[in-house]
């Protein structure tokens, strides 16, 4: 009897613990030591030397599926899309990088850039050569920075 | 004490943790948020002047880009709204507002008539593509940047 009783605190015990050790809130993975900006502005010349190089294996890791990006013109395309129109043997792009990268925001999983961007190159015979003013959006998901989305608009007189 | 007892103790005792595993069921989801509900109350407040509400909606990161490439801050904006170079806005409405919502950050695009004027009277109408963005800050939601395009997709 002793020694049941004895097995029976053990088991309580340990038991006890176990609840105590299951009922605590799981805790968010933080990155130590992220410099978030300095990641996103490497995002950002990761971005473009990708559609510079027509990368598009990069660009499919690269893009957020619900990725959405706004072209001078007007033109709205999705992450398919604009995936397409990089990958058009009738693109040409002689120059493609940015500049004057400035993040606006950033938070542990979204970040807000700007930068001008300096396009020269034809795309679906429609020359694209000069500056243009971009925002760029990045989120992270699953543990790594994607990007959601850009804005782009020709710089007038450059 | 009996072996009975003792075994009743060890079941509840394991079943514990399983009670005590489980996620919160009375967390309450997030909100709903009307998009087109919020973008309709930015552009009213920018044609009707509602520089309270533009103040506290727009974030300090607040960066606007014009169709012809030229930007301002939000501190720059409001003081354009403010001052007596402010635009005549007649007529603001966005329309095929297009959410993609990734959570902490959304982009809405939509497209945007203007009708109205600068203060030297010059026309300022036209149709735009807009490519804005919104950010959840302290539970709010607050804009961050607008990207504007002469819609010349019908041309």
């Amino acid at each position: 009897m002793k020694c049941t009783y004895g097995f029976a605190v053990t088991m309580v015990f340990i038991l006890a613990s176990g609840a105590v050790a299951l009922g605590q809130a799981p805790k968010k993975a933080a990155v130590a030591g992220e410099d978030a900006a300095a990641t996103i502005a490497i995002m950002d010349h990761i971005w473009l030397n990708a559609a510079h190089n027509s990368d598009t294996g990069t660009l499919e890791w690269l893009f957020a599926d619900d990725f959405v990006e706004i072209h001078p013109g007007g033109f709205i395309v999705n992450k398919r899309e604009q995936i397409d129109q990089i990958k058009d043997p009738q693109l040409t792009r002689n120059e493609l990088h940015p500049d004057e990268i400035q993040v606006r925001y950033v938070s542990p999983d979204v970040a807000v850039l700007t930068d001008v961007t300096t396009i020269r190159g034809m795309n679906g015979g429609v020359n694209y050569n000069g500056k243009q003013r971009v925002i760029r959006v990045f989120v992270k998901q699953h543990g790594r920075w994607r990007a959601a989305g850009a804005g782009i608009v020709p710089i007038q007189g450059q | 004490m009996g072996r009975i007892q003792i075994g009743i103790l060890v079941l509840l005792l394991a079943l514990s943790p399983m009670a005590f595993g489980q996620t919160k069921s009375s967390a309450a989801p997030p909100p709903v948020v009307d998009w087109i509900a919020l973008d309709h109350k930015w552009l009213d407040s920018e044609k009707n002047g509602d520089l309270d509400y533009l103040g506290k909606f727009f974030a300090d990161s607040y960066v606007l880009v014009l169709p012809n490439g030229q930007s301002y801050t939000k501190k720059e904006w409001l003081a354009i709204l403010r001052g007596a170079e402010k635009p005549t806005i007649q007529f603001l409405n966005p329309e095929n507002i297009q959410v993609h919502n990734f959570g902490n950050v959304a982009i809405l695009t939509d497209h945007t008539t203007i009708k109205g004027h600068d203060a030297k009277g010059n026309s300022l109408d036209g149709e735009f593509n807009v490519f804005r963005v919104v950010i959840k800050l302290d539970g709010m939601w607050k804009a961050t940047g607008v990207v504007m395009n002469e819609d010349r997709t019908k041309k």
